[in-house]
């Protein structure tokens, strides 16, 4: 176009976007945030006095309504009790001031939102195996609130869109007018800004690990459990991807959160670091298991019903690991069954028969089991099944079929 | 050469620069309700927010409430003017004989409804099925159920979102403007913008019988168009939005035919 305009070379611009990669990536791998530097920065009853915080606590206020009014809420008093109390122990400085919602979906997810309350997905409950690891969860939404990472977040997304708009603007007028042309450099600069923002994010969610283990060491629970909790989620989406013959997706630059892997390593050090020698701490299996027996059958129903066979398999086998029982084994059979792959009917069909070797073994366990006799032609012990199921669920909607079939 | 095109860039964007669009439907047998009646107006869903140097929006509780405020004390001028009796809930728990849930159920309702009909009549999905009839939605037998244990005509359904364009927003567009000079013209970066839609129904038979969206915005940072934080702002918007309601195709037609015979 013009001979005498100085022109930004491929290697320049290599070059640039290699050094900003380069200091990106190095800030992937970041330096892990000790507990011990993380101090709450909010007080009880904390309310916000900058405008725009207010006007994200007035959003957040309409949010809740909605929210708290919601039909995908669970209303079980003994449960939503069980978790105010647990936010109650670990929440510090705000512990009172929280608010705490269970969502029937059977996912594993847990967030606090900006003006402290906090939804736990259904599914989390499934998943975790003492109250100590449901407790590490409620420790690290605590410490987004505490650390007040929404409107640090937000005012960092602000402020580098800011720059970005004024710089990419005066690249365009002053480059017009010098005769360069930027926008390549506009571009790489976009591409820099939308990282950094995602960097931060990562940058909030290890904080939130390292507060959370803080809090959880300083009201009594065993810190070691938030790291055994990305150990199994590992596992969990390991064993689901492999099912569906794919790879557990790894991390990138574009992550909100930081890898579980080093999730997971991170918190083992920070869970060393913030233990008092001599002082005791409980994981509470036993408590956790008995608050959640009612539910943990309808948990189970919802995971088995996702059609994820690989992650459903897994996630009972670690249940198990605290021992098998009629409960797990029936749902054990209800994964091969609702798989329905060759042979599949054959496993199920000893599930259900270990099921039932358990006292705790569900009505339907018989039912599946009668069904799996009668199929193989073994219709004495089949008519005894059906007989045991209808016995434990006289009004179920089938009952009259399975009559008929006792005859 | 250059200097003419830039030129006329700048004018034509300028002139284009802030407009106000709005687009109604109404059910085929729709008469604006005249005379006698009462309405039922549910929590106004206001909210002010600055538009950044940046592009992005920052809610604003201070302007939201003064805007709240201004809106509702323009809806009941404008609704005084057409005769009827209204009601504004503050909150859900206002309704008297109506549980706080079962408002908060008709409100997700019509929200749901209302999707649809942004989505079907006015982004461009449109349902073969529901060609040449008007607006063809109803809220069910809930909304007649309401009716009938409030005895409200109407319910009110009223959303206005307002986004106010910052100094840095303003200094931007100023810049992008000034550019053009150079050659480099960015005069419409997108300033103030403003969403208002309403829904009525009719709790007689749980239709909802008439729509209205208002979309106002001004390329250029600092060009206005009426600011609902002031009364005048508010009574302008309100004005736009249920001012000029429009009888449905049906009673149109009649009317026509009885002004030509």
């Amino acid at each position: 176009m013009c001979a005498r305009c100085p022109t930004i070379s491929r290697r320049t611009l290599l070059l640039g976007g290699g050094a900003v990669a380069a200091s990106l990536t190095t800030g992937v791998a970041q330096a892990r945030i000790l507990p011990r530097d993380m101090v709450p920065l909010v007080g009880p009853g904390f309310r916000p006095t900058d405008k725009d915080e207010q006007g994200i606590w007035q959003l957040m206020d309409r949010a809740e309504e909605e929210i708290a009014g919601s039909n995908l809420l669970i209303q079980d008093a003994k449960l939503t009790g069980y978790l105010k109390g647990i936010i109650g122990r670990v929440g510090g400085p705000a512990a009172r001031d929280f608010r705490i919602y269970l969502a029937h979906i059977p996912d594993f997810n847990a967030m606090m939102f900006p003006s402290g309350f906090a939804v736990v997905f259904s599914g989390l409950l499934l998943r975790m195996r003492n109250e100590a690891q449901l407790a590490g969860v409620i420790a690290h939404e605590s410490g987004h609130f505490l650390r007040r990472h929404q409107i640090r977040g937000w005012r960092d997304q602000r402020r580098k869109t800011d720059i970005f708009a004024i710089a990419a603007m005066a690249a365009g007028v002053g480059g017009a007018g010098a005769g360069v042309y930027l926008g390549d450099y506009v571009q790489l600069a976009q591409l820099g800004t939308l990282l950094s923002l995602f960097q931060y994010s990562r940058e909030m969610e290890a904080e939130a690990d390292a507060m959370g283990a803080r809090l959880m060491a300083e009201s009594g629970y065993d810190p070691i459990e938030m790291s055994n909790i990305w150990q199994q989620l590992i596992g969990e989406e390991t064993a689901s991807a492999r099912y569906r013959r794919k790879h557990r997706r790894k991390g990138s630059l574009f992550d909100t959160h930081p890898s579980e892997g080093s999730r997971m390593a991170d918190l083992r050090l920070d869970a060393e670091e913030v233990k008092l020698p001599g002082k005791p701490y409980e994981t509470a299996r036993q408590r956790y298991l008995t608050t959640i027996a009612d539910i943990r059958p309808t948990l189970l129903d919802d995971q088995v019903k996702l059609n994820d066979p690989g992650a459903s398999q897994y996630l009972i086998d670690t249940l198990a690991q605290d021992g098998w029982n009629g409960l797990l084994r029936y749902y054990e059979g209800e994964v091969w069954r609702l798989r329905n792959r060759h042979g599949d009917d054959i496993r199920a069909g000893q599930s259900y028969a270990a099921a039932v070797a358990y006292p705790d073994a569900p009505a339907d366990a018989w039912r599946w089991h009668g069904i799996t006799l009668m199929k193989a032609g073994r219709t004495v012990e089949a008519k005894s099944a059906f007989s045991r199921y209808l016995a434990m669920k006289p009004d179920a909607s089938d009952a009259a079929w399975v009559r008929q079939m006792i005859g | 050469m250059r200097k003419l095109t830039a030129t006329l860039a700048l004018v034509a964007s300028l002139a284009s620069s802030a407009c106000v669009q709005t687009r109604q439907f109404a059910d085929v047998q729709f008469t604006p309700p005249q005379g006698d009646y009462k309405l039922l107006v549910l929590r106004p869903d206001v909210t002010v927010g600055s538009l950044t140097t940046g592009g992005m929006v920052e809610a604003r509780a201070d302007w939201t409430e003064q805007a709240r405020a201004n809106v509702i004390a323009a809806l009941r001028a404008q609704q005084a003017g057409r005769g009827g009796k209204l009601e504004i809930l503050e909150r859900r728990s206002q309704l008297k004989g109506i549980s706080e849930q079962e408002v908060a159920d008709f409100e997700r309702l019509f929200y749901a409804v209302g999707q649809s009909i942004v989505l079907h009549k006015y982004l461009g999905d449109y349902l073969p099925t529901k060609r040449g009839k008007g607006l063809d939605y109803t809220l069910g037998e809930d909304a007649v159920r309401l009716g009938q244990k409030t005895g409200y005509d109407y319910a009110l359904f009223l959303h206005a979102e307002d986004q106010v364009a910052s100094g840095g927003r303003i200094a931007l567009g100023v810049l992008g403007l000034a550019g053009c000079v150079v050659g480099f013209c960015a005069p419409n970066i997108g300033g103030a913008t403003q969403l208002d839609y309403a829904g009525l129904v009719d709790l007689k038979t749980g239709e909802v019988v008439w729509f209205n969206v208002v979309r106002a915005g001004s390329e250029v940072p600092g060009i206005k168009f009426g600011d609902i934080r002031t009364p005048e702002g508010s009574a302008q918007m309100v004005e736009r939005l249920l001012g000029r309601m429009k009888p449905g195709l049906e009673v149109r037609r009649a009317q026509a035919a009885a002004v030509k015979s």
